[in-house]
């Protein structure tokens, strides 16, 4: 029963990856809310730490960080590192509380979302890309916050509601949440 | 006791990503635009582009609704009339800078023209060199606008050469960094008179200028207009390095010319030059007494006219 479960988390999490990737790279260039524009890397990681918890977040998210750096023209690193905590914290404070309730998984996701793109315009500011702060954080940080947690409402809808009670994302008739072991 | 395995593994690598990151971000900050980092850059977006590309076409339907706040008081038509009106004022943008950037070569061609007092017909160029082992550009008049060979040609910011041939309609001139090239030149400021002579290299070095003569590097090198050809005066380069080795007669002068043919389009043919602009015979004598000056020095017997008769001798055979 655990290794079935395992193997279904290991192909859930691919699926998120691989869905992630492609519209990071295809519909976050396209739609846009002024200068802001979503942050698929960090829906992939809020979602795998929210909805699953463990170790794993961390290093996902510094996968999945240094993919967005290197799909933009920005330092290489930076996102990976904000990732990287967002997905360690998340992952910790998260664990097993929050599975099924989408309330709370998007508050935190939201606090992330907000917290990483202050962090990551302040940074761009500090390096010289970005010359105004109002600019960093009110036409650029805000609208990019705004967007990330859109679109991590339908993810979150999916893994609390319907993966706890329908299927999953894999295909696979689904009775908890991404990580929940089936006991 | 699992879970505070897996407490201490989550650590673990929260920090080894923490550290990497901040090793990859600190590097990325450091190289710039160039290193392996962007290297790798570069492949993910050309593996990526695909990607990208199907994206693109697959929002194209719903880009119009992308950037909501600029999009949200227009309609699809104003939009569509306003790029329209936009890619026009750009190409209008691009055709009158490019005139703007024309009139103002022609501007400082005017002022030189002015200043020097030259008699002098303007002119374009219109091709480089067809062969490999010539430094030559071509103008788009010829005998029939008044040019003959032998005639100097400028450029607002120095002298580029000197034409070696004319047809009725065009006329070629053979660059200063041309290895055959050689014309009378001096440094402004210590008035050391020599010969500028191009190589193969396209390196122009100031010849002939004794060691007991001071040039430093940045003075400006300018024609001596001994020979009657070039007007004295029009400016050629600065002194790039100077190099004196113990035993030479001769002070080894690279020239940097300030005129860069790839970039100049417009240049003046000076056509003829008044008694006042060619040497006077203080100049002349000045020249050869530098000459005689170091063979004495070097307590050696030389030609001491050798400055003199070889004065724009390179060109315009």
């Amino acid at each position: 029963m655990q290794v079935t479960d395992r193997n279904r988390e290991a192909r859930t999490t691919v699926v998120l990856a691989v869905l992630c990737f492609v519209l990071q790279l295809t519909l976050a260039p396209n739609v846009g809310l002024g200068n802001g524009r979503a942050n698929f890397a960090l829906v992939f990681t809020a979602c795998l730490a929210l909805f699953s918890g463990g170790r794993s977040p961390a290093v996902a998210g510094f996968v999945a960080g240094l993919l967005f750096d290197l799909s933009s023209t920005g330092p290489i690193g930076l996102m990976a590192f904000c990732l990287t905590l967002v997905g360690f914290a998340l992952g910790l404070g998260a664990r097993e509380r929050v599975v099924g309730d989408l309330a709370t998984s998007v508050v935190y996701a939201s606090a992330a979302s907000l917290a990483v793109s202050v962090v990551y315009h302040v940074a761009m500011l500090l390096v010289g890309q970005s010359s105004s702060l109002i600019d960093a954080l009110f036409l650029r940080a805000l609208p990019t916050a705004l967007l990330t947690i859109v679109a991590f409402l339908p993810f979150a809808y999916y893994f609390s509601r319907v993966r706890t009670h329908g299927m999953g994302l894999s295909g696979r008739h689904a009775s908890g949440g991404l990580g929940r072991p089936l006991l | 006791m699992g879970t505070k395995n897996n407490r201490s593994g989550g650590t673990r690598g929260l920090v080894v990503c923490a550290v990497l990151s901040v090793v990859l971000f600190t590097l990325s900050c450091q190289s710039g635009g160039e290193g392996p980092l962007e290297a790798a850059r570069g492949a993910f977006q050309t593996v990526t582009s695909p990607i990208r590309v199907f994206g693109s076409v697959i929002t194209a339907p719903v880009r119009g609704l992308g950037n909501v706040f600029a999009n949200l008081t227009a309609d699809q038509a104003t939009l569509t009339e306003l790029q329209a009106e936009v890619d026009e004022l750009r190409a209008r943008n691009a055709e009158l800078e490019e005139d703007a950037g024309s009139a103002q070569r022609l501007q400082d061609l005017l002022d030189l023209r002015d200043n020097n007092d030259l008699q002098s017909v303007a002119a374009r160029i219109i091709s480089g060199s067809t062969d490999s082992w010539s430094s030559t550009v071509t103008l788009d008049k010829g005998s029939s606008s008044g040019l003959s060979a032998g005639m100097p040609v400028t450029t607002s910011s120095g002298v580029i050469g000197q034409i070696v041939s004319c047809s009725a309609t065009t006329s070629t001139v053979r660059l200063l960094s041309d290895e055959s090239s050689s014309i009378s030149a001096m440094v402004q400021s210590s008035r050391a008179q020599g010969m500028l002579q191009g190589s193969a290299s396209g390196e122009v070095r100031l010849e002939l200028v004794s060691t007991g003569q001071e040039v430093s590097v940045g003075d400006v090198v300018v024609t001596s207009g001994l020979g009657g050809v070039f007007p004295k005066g029009l400016p050629v380069g600065e002194v790039a390095s100077v190099t004196s080795n113990p035993g030479d007669l001769y002070l080894d002068i690279v020239v940097e010319l300030y005129a860069d043919t790839t970039r100049s389009e417009e240049v003046l043919v000076i056509t003829s030059i008044t008694e006042s602009q060619r040497a006077s015979s203080e100049d002349i004598a000045e020249a050869d007494a530098q000459e005689h000056g170091s063979s004495d020095d070097e307590d050696e017997t030389t030609d001491g006219d050798a400055t003199n008769d070889q004065a724009d001798g390179g060109q315009a055979q």
